[in-house]
């Protein structure tokens, strides 16, 4: 460890790949419950832990409590993480692909009078029907609808959206 | 994290760069206490010393109280030091217990005889709201420098780490307002200035996740490592 304070980085090596089987056969032992790779991630952890801290290391004193100490405190914040995060996660078994309520469950949410809808296009203005028709009914888009009517997208916004305006309340006074 | 471990060791041998070993606690602290001292000498200068205070260098209570002061701030510097060196022996925590005893045992003795002087006229109890922002005044400097010294170290207890650097700001900083307010009056000290002391460590404790932590220690550099493997 002196050596690699001094930046020998062969020492440096030859530390790290020497300690980091003690550190995982540590990591193992105390955390026995985690998979392969969360073991590996927290003996990274300690491994970077170390690296940042190399120069708390002093050369007169022994190695070994030194990396013990950093070992155990790291461990210890992992957990302290692992339980902050675990208290904000909910586990469920299956989750529900739509609300409970009976609206949000219906099987089908076609439209149930196409015959006035169909009335109601026809009596909007040429301008308004060719929008919806292109739009909403060929699903073309903005800019090849403009194209083809041979008017600005702005336009045609503006037709659309007072096509729907109409539509809806021809609809509503319908039903 | 999901890179091979023996790539990670490859990576920081690669941007390993010399150190040098951080000296021991009680080298830090006389290396803090040249920058703490000269600072708490001139806000005293500034401010200006007590008139009484060649004359109150002669009462014994005067002079053990500000020893014990100064010397819980020395010993909680040095206890905090120790804090951030993996492996260090724990009884480091326990050296400020002793003059801090003395200082509080001081001032309950001083409480003691003035009700035995003067009755219970003796203790009582006006607000004094100078002493904490004079105690933070006198202390900011110390406890800047202190904070900066001590996130060079490893973040291992960083809530036990922070209170100690916050006492020993604070005992320093309430040896400087000692030089230099007039407020000798034990239950006076005890609850303004004692009690300042005491809450300004614990304010410290409280923000010492934010002060020293792993997240701010492990350089982006280091981190690199992790993100772009060779």
């Amino acid at each position: 460890m002196q050596a690699a304070q001094g930046g020998d980085t062969e020492a440096y090596v030859l530390l790290l790949k020497e300690i980091t089987p003690r550190v995982r056969q540590i990591v193992r032992g105390q955390r026995r419950f985690l998979k392969i790779e969360d073991i590996e991630d927290l003996v990274q952890d300690i491994l970077l832990s170390l690296h940042a801290v190399r120069a708390t290391y002093d050369p007169r004193r022994p190695f070994m409590p030194w990396l013990m100490a950093i070992t155990r405190h790291r461990l210890a914040d992992a957990a302290r993480r692992y339980t902050r995060r675990a208290a904000h996660e909910l586990q469920v078994e299956n989750i529900p692909v739509t609300f409970s309520d009976e609206g949000s469950n219906i099987d089908s949410d076609g439209y149930r009078d196409p015959e006035a809808l169909r009335q109601a296009i026809e009596d909007l203005s040429p301008a308004q029907r060719a929008a919806i028709e292109m739009l909403k009914l060929r699903e073309m888009s903005l800019k090849e609808a403009a194209a083809a009517r041979g008017t600005s997208i702005g336009a045609l916004k503006v037709s659309v959206h007072r096509a729907m305006a109409t539509l809806r309340k021809a609809l509503i006074k319908d039903s | 994290m999901t890179m091979d471990t023996e790539k990670l060791i490859e990576r920081l041998a690669e941007i390993v760069e010399p150190v040098r070993p951080l000296a021991r606690p009680w080298i830090r602290t006389a290396a803090w206490l040249l920058i703490a001292i000269p600072y708490v000498a001139l806000v005293v200068f500034v401010v200006s010393p007590r008139a009484d205070l060649i004359s109150k260098a002669s009462e014994w209570r005067y002079v053990i109280e500000q020893f014990a002061a100064l010397a819980t701030g020395i010993t909680a510097a040095t206890a905090a030091f120790a804090t951030v060196i993996p492996g260090y022996d724990r009884k480091f925590l326990f050296f400020p217990v002793l003059p801090l005893a003395i200082w509080l045992g001081s001032l309950g003795d001083g409480c003691v005889e003035d009700w035995i002087h003067f009755g219970p006229d003796g203790l009582s109890l006006q607000p004094d709201w100078f002493c904490f922002p004079a105690i933070v005044l006198v202390g900011a400097v110390p406890a800047i420098a202190i904070a900066v010294m001590l996130r060079r170290g490893a973040p291992l207890t960083p809530h036990v780490t922070s209170a100690l650097g916050g006492l020993a700001a604070a005992g320093l900083g309430n040896f400087g307002l000692r030089l230099f307010h007039s407020q000798d009056a034990s239950l006076m000290v005890l609850v303004w200035q004692v009690g300042a002391v005491c809450v300004l460590a614990a304010m410290a404790a409280l923000a010492g996740r934010y002060l020293l932590n792993w997240r701010s220690i492990i350089t982006t550099k280091d981190r690199s490592v992790l993100l772009h493997p060779s």
